[in-house]
């Protein structure tokens, strides 16, 4: 660690808190474009698709500036990045594997005495 | 820091009473109970591991061995059918968490910091604290048999008359048998228990992954580090990304269960299917977590025994690791009959078949390492044969259930029973064995009887099969597994009174194993520091190991470094050490606060199921607990890591800055 | 003996420099919990999506939860805003602390504990407005066990809430220690892990914003 000078560490510091200032006003800017999209009553087809971008977009954003993993090692990057793949891997086995057929949203939905508005979702 | 001590001893009950930043006395100094209790040192903790091992090795067994008396004939009424179902749940769960996962742990522990030429793991108090969060876990689950007898006596009586109060919902506690409904507190022992022993084995996990990456000794990379190394770095990785999976679905169950959620619930719309694959999506990685660390085990026996390196040692890490990362792939084979449709099942089917090839990998490159060696066949040995023999042929029916078609036959039936037996007994059970005999003379400088470890391998081996050949008989004869009793007229009557007297010579042979252990740990006779002629660092240690492992840092200069510093020619293949700090070596301070962390968890574990059995006031005990872990955490971090320094042995002669056993070699050539 | 310079004990921070891989052994645990912690959290939301598409209506005992109705999206979307930001703050904290700048430290440390502070009362109010429901706007109370929605909802964002309010505590506990004198530039790695931890907790939230909430608007 005092192998860099604390002169050298500042320069490094203050170079990065330009990178996390756009960063950040970056993210709010995205967040924003999510809220109003999903009101805007155009381009519905195409709203799932920007919205995962989007998140995609401000989940790779925090985790390679704010947690650092542009700056560090790229042992680190895989150590998270494998445990995100067998994650996401996971969680869309199970989602095909579940299907509506499976349940009877009929006979459930009367057993409760409700109506049903089916709706494709996803 | 005026905490500090910067005087080394030669001997860690010379330290005097240092203070931690918290003001309290470091217990560095202690010696007896208070040391085991407080101490940091991996090899203490391993053994700590191994003795709770071992005695749940033996509960467990009994538990087996009632079950196998209860079957001995049709008809048969010895236990009631609660009873037995508390045994198979119970030896289940036992064998799993409390026996043969805390057996590699202490394995872990104890070998894998000193095959890599480390001073201790990453995070010692961490480590300290896995251990005593194990027992804690332990403890839940177990305590539920002593609050079964205090039922009996009319000591304690939970809400509702529920008499259920040790788990009896099956290893696996298929959902909807665990709600509220239908299973008394014994689920909550059952669900609170795995979820202690789920933080133990994260905390431990992530400890041993940063210790291999980070601390090996200079020119120890990554492809020279011994094979029982590498497979600690693939089961560390599986349970970090398996444990999380069953952490969630325990939690759902807890909620399910104490605060009327529907996750699980039939008639709210909740899905019970939903458990098994949360359950499988841990429970597959988990098969490989428990086989993995015999796999290293065998692997490093077979390559000493033959006095030959390893046959293709890149191929057996590619296929270690590839196992593990299919482990998460191939779940859903344990639910082949409950419909989850064609496509699924059948890529399910051609994984679960993908899967036995790095595995065929493997037992092809230890037959390809006992090829032309000099083999020994020495105690360990004769068990990692048995090993390579049983494991094909657990194997062999594990094929067979990847057949869904076949598998919808088998499913549930001692045939089932048969194959995972094969597998986890006469796989992994016998390499476990194999790594007490092979490691027990470095853990205490004593031998174990070799004359009675041939009758312990032969009774196990033996015992084994003739226990669980014929249950695939029974199973393909249509025997259900955990079925209470049984009518005669079946064709079940012969195999079942073979079984259990298999069992008892199973059982027999393994408690002459334990027996001799604590013998040899006794009145063994002692032997040298490397009595197997071997290949890897921890022979080069003298045994017992002292309290730093290595007085000086060795220099590894490539795989299998101890067997090339004693028989390869040449001045490259000796084995050179770094220059000795003259101050002394830096070791842990010990601490108080994971046994107070471990006992935190007991109070929460137990208060839990009080408060699911009804008992006032228990919620208050929930809270008192959880207290106990967050200021342990708060004193923790507070207390700061410390350390002292220790002279060793080598430094006060002065002779050449290194231990005698380290590298005479070197100093006579 | 010697001087208490030369034989000052190693410090955590210096460490990194013996390591086999260069990175610091607390800085590597670190993202093995993330990584771990992924898959927690992957299956907490795998539980929520599952029930969401096998009953499209969202199910109640009290008549049919219309999910957009309950929520209240402007709420979330401004404590979404606000933990975005406090992951800003917690960067420049990390930063600061790198520099060995003390003050700035803390006044970004504290405000990201007020930004937590602030989610987490977003989080009860949300919770509040949910289980009471709206009678006068028809919209009927959703609770933890009244609902398969409920009980999926609560659990995934309670747990998020809980990683949250862990988060706040590890940076009070920061706070106050900076005043113990005993953090220098060296403890740079001990901000820089638990900088690590809020930033996860962020895009977990980031995940759950759009796939719990937003994708409810498709």
């Amino acid at each position: 660690m005092h192998a860099h000078s604390l002169k050298h560490i500042k320069a490094v510091e203050n170079r990065r808190y330009h990178t996390f200032f756009n960063l950040a006003i970056f993210l709010a800017a995205l967040t924003g474009i999510e809220i109003v999209a999903i009101f805007l009553p155009f381009m519905r087809p195409a709203l799932l698709v920007l919205l995962v971008g989007c998140s995609i977009i401000k989940f790779f954003g925090v985790i390679m500036w704010f947690m650092h993993l542009i700056y560090d090692r790229p042992l680190l990057l895989w150590v998270f990045i494998t445990g995100l793949a067998i994650a996401i891997g996971t969680v869309l086995a199970l989602m095909e594997l579940f299907v509506q057929s499976d349940v009877d949203v009929t006979a459930h939905a009367m057993m409760e005495g409700m109506r049903i508005e089916p709706k494709a979702w996803v | 820091m005026a905490t500090d001590y910067h005087e080394a001893v030669a001997c860690k009950s010379q330290l005097p009473h240092i203070k931690s930043a918290l003001g309290l006395t470091r217990p560095d100094y202690t010696t007896g109970i208070a040391d085991w209790l407080t101490t940091v040192d991996h090899k203490k903790i391993g053994m700590l591991y191994a003795a709770c091992a071992l005695f749940f090795f033996l509960v467990g067994g009994i538990e087996a061995l009632v079950i196998r008396l209860q079957l001995i004939i049709p008809n048969n009424h010895l236990i009631s059918a609660q009873l037995y179902n508390q045994l198979f749940t119970m030896h289940g769960t036992t064998m799993i968490f409390l026996g043969v996962m805390p057996l590699s742990a202490a394995f872990f522990n104890y070998i894998m910091p000193l095959q890599i030429g480390a001073r201790d793991v990453a995070f010692p108090r961490l480590n300290a604290f896995s251990f005593w969060v194990f027992l804690a876990g332990a403890l839940v689950l177990n305590l539920s048999w002593f609050f079964q007898l205090a039922e009996t006596f009319g000591w304690f009586i939970p809400v509702d008359g529920k008499t259920d109060i040790v788990p009896a919902v099956g290893w696996f506690a298929y959902s909807p048998l665990t709600s509220v409904q239908f299973s008394g507190v014994g689920t909550d022992f059952w669900l609170l228990g795995i979820q202690i022993l789920g933080v133990a084995s994260l905390a431990a996990s992530f400890n041993f992954i940063v210790t291999i990456i980070n601390m090996r000794a200079p020119g120890l990379t990554m492809m020279r580090l011994p094979l029982f190394t590498w497979m600690t770095l693939v089961t560390g990785v599986l349970i970090i990304f398996a444990f999380p999976a069953i952490t969630i679905a325990l939690l759902e169950l807890m909620f399910d269960r104490f605060f009327e959620t529907n996750f699980f619930h039939v008639e709210k719309g909740g899905q019970p299917i939903l458990w098994q694959h949360l359950f499988w999506i841990f429970g597959h990685p988990e098969v490989y977590i428990l086989i993995l660390p015999g796999m290293g085990i065998i692997s490093e026996i077979i390559p000493t025994a033959s006095r030959k390196p390893l046959y293709g040692y890149p191929l057996i890490v590619f296929s270690g690791a590839v196992i593990g990362f299919m482990g998460f792939t191939v779940w859903s084979h344990h639910m082949f009959t409950t419909g989850l449709g064609k496509v699924a099942t059948a890529a399910f089917s051609l994984l679960t078949m993908g899967i036995a090839v790095p595995t065929g990998v493997k037992i092809l490159n230890w037959i390809g390492t006992l090829w032309g060696g000099r083999i020994r066949f020495s105690v360990p040995m004769v068990f990692s044969l048995g090993f390579i023999w049983m494991f094909m042929l657990g194997g062999m029916s594990g094929i067979m259930h990847s057949a869904a078609p076949a598998d919808a036959q088998q499913q549930d039936s001692y045939f089932v029973v048969a194959h995972f037996h094969y597998v986890l007994v006469g796989g992994l059970l016998l390499s476990l064995l194999a790594g007490i005999y092979y490691w027990v003379p470095k853990v205490f400088g004593r031998m174990m009887n070799q004359k009675l470890g041939y009758w312990v391998a032969g009774m196990v081996i033996v015992g084994f099969n003739v226990t669980f050949f014929p249950m695939h008989y029974l199973g393909l004869a249509g025997m259900p597994r955990r079925t209470h009793t049984y009518w005669s007229g079946f064709g079940w009557e012969l195999w079942n009174p073979v079984a259990t007297v298999g069992a008892f010579v199973l059982g027999i042979g393994i408690l002459l194993c334990f027996i001799d252990v604590v013998r040899t740990v006794i009145k063994g006779k002692p032997c040298g520091s490397d009595p197997w002629d071997a290949r890897t660092l921890e022979w080069s240690l003298p045994s017992p190991v002292p309290a730093y492992n290595f007085a000086a840092m060795p220099v590894v200069q490539g795989r299998d470094a101890w067997w090339l510093h004693k028989h390869e020619a040449g001045e490259e293949a000796r084995l050179t050490y770094e220059p000795i700090d003259p101050h002394g070596i830096h070791m842990p301070s010990q601490s108080w606060w994971p046994p107070f962390g471990g006992l935190g968890f007991l109070v929460f574990g137990i208060s839990m199921c009080m408060h699911g059995a009804g008992v006032v006031f228990a919620g208050y005990g929930v809270i008192v607990g959880l207290s106990i872990v967050v200021f342990t955490i708060l004193c923790w971090a507070l207390e700061g890591p410390g350390g002292y320094y220790i002279k060793p042995a080598a430094l006060h002669a002065e002779a050449g800055a290194m231990g005698e056993t380290q590298s005479s070699s070197e100093f006579k050539g | 003996m010697e001087t208490t310079a030369s034989l000052s004990l190693p410090e955590p921070a210096h460490a990194h420099a013996h390591t086999s891989s260069g990175i610091e052994n607390k800085k590597l645990i670190m993202w093995l919990f993330l990584a771990s912690d992924c898959m927690f959290f992957g299956t907490l939301i795998t539980t929520h999506l599952i029930y969401r598409k096998l009953y499209p209506s969202g199910a109640t005992e009290e008549g049919i939860l219309n999910i957009t109705q309950t929520f209240n999206i402007e709420l979330t979307s401004f404590s979404t805003f606000i933990l975005l930001m406090s992951s800003f703050l917690m960067a420049i904290a990390v930063s600061a602390m790198h520099k060995g700048e003390l003050k700035s430290f803390r006044r970004n440390v504290l405000g990201v504990i007020f930004f937590g502070f602030i989610f987490l009362g977003c989080q009860v109010f949300e919770f509040t407005e949910f289980v009471h429901g709206n009678p006068e706007l028809g919209v009927p109370p959703m609770t933890l066990s009244n609902s398969v929605f409920g009980s999926t909802f609560f659990v995934l964002t309670g747990t998020h809430g809980t990683h949250v309010a862990i988060g706040v505590l590890w940076l009070i506990g920061l706070f106050f220690y900076s005043f113990s004198g005993r953090m220098t530039r060296d403890s740079a790695l001990d901000v820089e892990i638990c900088g690590l931890y809020w930033h996860f907790v962020d895009i977990v939230w980031i995940i759950i914003f759009t796939v719990v909430y937003l994708v409810e608007y498709l």
